[in-house]
């Protein structure tokens, strides 16, 4: 009798997990080479960021466009690719963003060339809202301040996560420096740290002068009184202004799409030299397996045409705060080649 | 008032229905709240977010508890967080009161989870300016703190010392890595191992091996016949359990409440720290512990009490910083995300509704979690009756599937099942201990990236003693823990010299093992 309790416990916990399972999208007839359940592993940990939030909202439309059983795994990048090596079937596909070549340019352990060892998939969004902060009452009141204050020869440092896509713009702020103030940049100085929670407690700690973080992550921090310990303040959207003009009016939070313009060129300059100035636009896009049947690429790529077609993602996406930027596999893999050419530059002139 | 209009039926039976799966989930081993949340995350779509949340929050209540029962009655912690319930819980069922140990526990997790979502409730945004006042080297601290319990949890103070460190030592097995601000090269590893090891091990298969396979095989040796003859013993001695446990315990009760929720509102140190510290702080300041690790109910509810009281404290740096505080806030800050609902310091102000709701259905989990279990117990206590050649092939099989699935599919989890299953089986052959090796290997890693940060960020040792008057309280806490240990090591050894002098000298015979009888 006691066996039997226990087994009716396994057995109704299989029903629910199952019963689950069902609810979160049925199976239906499948006609194309994509078949079963499919998961979509991402490059980050955080299902509270900005990769998950916009991976679910893609694999969702997705999943219902072909009638598939699809789940976006919270795996982090070092997980996530060596998943994706393991499975050419096509049932493990991955989405993620820039850092997934930067990390490769930078260095850093277990990244690889993306376009030697996957296959490159469609781009989907773009995040706009790649930004660096300072405390509310911090000296600095813009980023020329900062630039003027490192070139006299004081120490800032910035709170970043090393090999990606905040580190780029730490970056492009540091060869900035190197032209206008030659010598100067080693002032700026980098602090290595994790999560955005870290980034955020190394500046109430006051163990940095400024943080990389994001409008959707810190919007609200920008809004505390100055007298919080907690207050910040924008100094710089990498975001080009094209991108940041897409945004919804209303912006983000109670931060206006007017405002946030505020932080971008032409209002903030980061020299490359050549009369050219730094912009980035954080993009996500699909990874695939580099063996995996070529028909699968081109079915998720048209489901995805047809998607964007219907124009209803658009506007989940940018209530959001995303930008739709939908490139077909072919073209998103010759504009990424090309922008990584673009960074690789920046990176290799301040080593 | 206005938030009253989005209560229906279906919210409450969410809530509760995620206090069952939640309660399942956390009862079988390998499977923890934080995998019941990321399952139903996508649920929250379909639902929206207020029947999502209560869902969800349901789901957390129940699976931090339902760690208890595997704890209990099998020795295996359900729950990272759930471990030393494991220390008194399972000595109480091997003498027959695994009922009374469970009800013990259920009670003291109703009492930790509702104390701290008053907390919640009251303090947030205030708590949140002070553990933002937790830099890395106070973390530090906190978790030194916790891991000085290795000095008194075990017989021998060096033993516990020398396993706790092998504990340690084997944390630090993997990568350093990036997404802590590391540099993302692996350690103590040939290179062969690299890709199973990049990781490290992972916590779980490690805890349900070397707590649960070891124990199967410790009971394996012994052999069929004898243990028919303990079940029958067992069946005869009954629960017993009543709200007396209580009396006199009320001080522990509600101390390790609040530790819980302390623990949890800090982000970065782990559930399973909160449990550890309450019972370490149960150990230092109750008048009698040394039946503590030997099956005493106030242990139990240390543990329990603060696991549970984790809940509230985790949630309350998630509402009121959006940073979450523990592994499934981690996950459940994903049911916002989906909505497109930025979580941050301004997030209660703007979002009262929700912010009732979330309240109202982290209370109506806690109760519905207390009615379930205390009703269900007395059926549940049964499967230690489940004589053993039919209980542990179906454990064991249990454990292998939950340390298959815990990373979704990856085969070395089993392996390092096994692998700690026989290790946890030879360290007790060979005379260590086991409790010390696992806070060791709970602990170790977080320990050191909470150093090398630290070190990082104000380049002096010296920071550990000077950088806030927290620091200091945290060291006085940390020496008294370590002098007590060392009395009571001191003290329990002239005991048991007066005792063994006493036995020799009226029965010649016995063996030195008689303090396991007791």
């Amino acid at each position: 009798m006691i066996v039997s309790n226990k087994l009716m416990t396994s057995v109704g916990s299989a029903a629910l997990m199952a019963a689950l399972s069902i609810s979160s999208g049925v199976a239906m007839a499948q006609d194309g080479p994509l078949r079963g359940n499919i998961r979509v592993v991402i490059g980050s940990t955080s299902t509270g960021g900005d990769t998950y939030q916009n991976s679910s909202i893609v694999v969702d439309q997705l999943a219902e466009k072909l009638g598939l059983n699809m789940k976006v795994d919270a795996v982090g990048a070092s997980s996530a690719f060596r998943t994706l090596d393991r499975d050419s079937r096509g049932n493990t596909l991955m989405i993620f963003h820039d850092q997934s070549y930067l990390g490769y340019l930078y260095g850093v352990e277990g990244y690889d060339n993306i376009f030697e060892k996957y296959t490159v998939g469609p781009t989907i969004a773009i995040n706009p809202g790649n930004a660096y902060l300072v405390p509310k009452d911090s000296p600095y009141e813009t980023l020329d301040d900062i630039i003027a204050a490192v070139g006299s020869g004081e120490t800032v440092r910035v709170a970043i996560q090393p090999g990606g896509v905040s580190e780029i713009g730490f970056s492009a702020l540091k060869n900035a420096i190197a032209i206008e103030h030659p010598g100067q940049e080693d002032n700026l100085v980098a602090v290595n740290t994790g999560s955005q929670s870290d980034k955020n407690q190394q500046l109430f700690d006051g163990q940095a002068d400024v943080i990389n973080g994001s409008v959707q992550a810190n919007e609200q921090y920008t809004r505390l009184p100055e007298d919080d310990q907690k207050a910040m303040r924008f100094v710089w959207l990498t975001a080009r202004q094209d991108t940041i003009e897409q945004a919804p009016e209303e912006g983000l939070g109670q931060t206006t799409r007017e405002q946030l313009l505020e932080y971008v060129e032409p209002n903030v300059n980061v020299t490359m030299g050549n009369d050219e100035n730094f912009t980035f636009d954080k993009e996500f896009f699909f990874l695939y397996n580099k063996d995996m049947d070529p028909a699968i690429v081109e079915q998720i790529d048209e489901a995805l045409a047809e998607i964007y077609e219907e124009g209803e993602i658009q506007e989940i996406q940018k209530s959001a705060f995303f930008i739709p930027d939908f490139k077909p596999s072919d073209e998103a893999s010759t504009y990424l080649a090309d922008k990584m050419v673009r960074y690789e530059e920046i990176i290799n002139n301040i080593k | 008032m206005d938030f009253l209009f989005l209560l229906d039926i279906t919210f409450f039976l969410l809530a509760g229905l995620g206090a069952l799966i939640g309660i399942i989930f956390g009862a079988i081993p390998g499977m923890t709240a934080t995998m019941a949340v990321a399952v139903c995350l996508p649920l929250t779509y379909a639902l929206g977010l207020h029947h999502g949340l209560a869902l969800l929050l349901g789901l957390y209540v129940g699976g931090i508890s339902g760690g208890m029962v595997p704890a209990v009655l099998l020795n295996i912690p359900g729950t990272p967080s759930s471990i030393t319930t494991t220390f008194d819980g399972y000595p109480m069922a091997q003498k027959g009161e695994g009922e009374k140990a469970l009800k013990i526990c259920v009670v003291a997790s109703v009492v930790g989870g509702l104390i701290s979502a008053a907390v919640l409730f009251l303090f947030a945004p205030l708590l949140a300016d002070f553990s933002i006042k937790f830099s890395y080297v106070e973390k530090f601290l906190i978790i030194l703190l916790a891991l000085s319990v290795i000095a008194s949890l075990s017989s021998s103070m060096l033993i516990g010392i020398f396993s706790g460190v092998i504990g340690i030592w084997l944390s630090l097995i993997g990568d350093y890595s990036i997404s802590d601000g590391g540099n993302g090269k692996t350690r103590l590893m040939f290179d062969f191992m690299e890709p199973y090891l990049f990781e490290g091990f992972s916590l779980l298969p490690v805890l349900i091996g070397i707590f649960g396979i070891s124990t199967i095989l410790l009971e394996a040796e012994k052999g069929a016949k004898s243990g028919l003859v303990n079940e029958r013993i067992k069946i005869s001695r009954g629960g017993g359990f009543s709200l007396s446990v209580f009396n006199g315990r009320l001080t522990n009760l509600v101390r390790s409440s609040f530790i819980g929720t302390f623990v949890g509102m800090l982000p970065g140190v782990g559930g399973s720290a909160a449990s550890v510290l309450a019972y370490t702080q149960e150990k230092n300041l109750t008048r009698d512990s040394s039946q503590m690790g030997k099956g005493a109910p106030q242990g139990l509810i240390a543990s329990e009490s603060a696991n549970n009281a984790l809940t509230g404290g985790a949630l309350i740096p998630l509402l009121s910083l959006g940073i979450p505080g523990d592994s499934t806030t981690a996950v459940l800050i994903g049911a916002f995300t989906l909505q497109g609902i930025q979580v941050g310091p301004l997030f209660i102000p703007e979002n009262t509704e929700t912010w009732y709701v979330m309240m109202t259905a982290l209370v109506f989990a806690n109760i519905v979690m207390f009615f379930l279990m205390f009703y269900a117990i007395k059926y549940i206590a049964k499967v230690v009756m489940v004589p053993k050649h039919i209980l542990f092939p179906i454990i064991v099989m249990m454990c292998v599937v939950g340390a298959y699935a815990i990373n979704y599919g990856i085969m070395f989890d089993v392996w390092t099942l096994l692998i700690f299953g026989i290790l946890g089986y030879l360290v007790q052959k060979i005379g260590l201990e086991v409790a010390p090796l696992i806070i060791g290997f709970i602990l170790g890693s977080q320990a050191e990236i909470y150093f090398v940060k630290s070190l990082e960020s104000f380049g002096t040792y010296s920071i550990f003693f000077t950088r806030s008057p927290i620091a200091v309280v945290l060291w006085g806490l940390i020496v008294a823990s370590v002098m007590f240990a060392i009395v009571m090591g001191f003290k329990s050894r002239a005991r048991q010299k007066m005792e063994l002098t006493q036995v020799t000298g009226s029965t010649p015979t016995a063996s030195g093992k008689g303090h396991d009888t007791n």
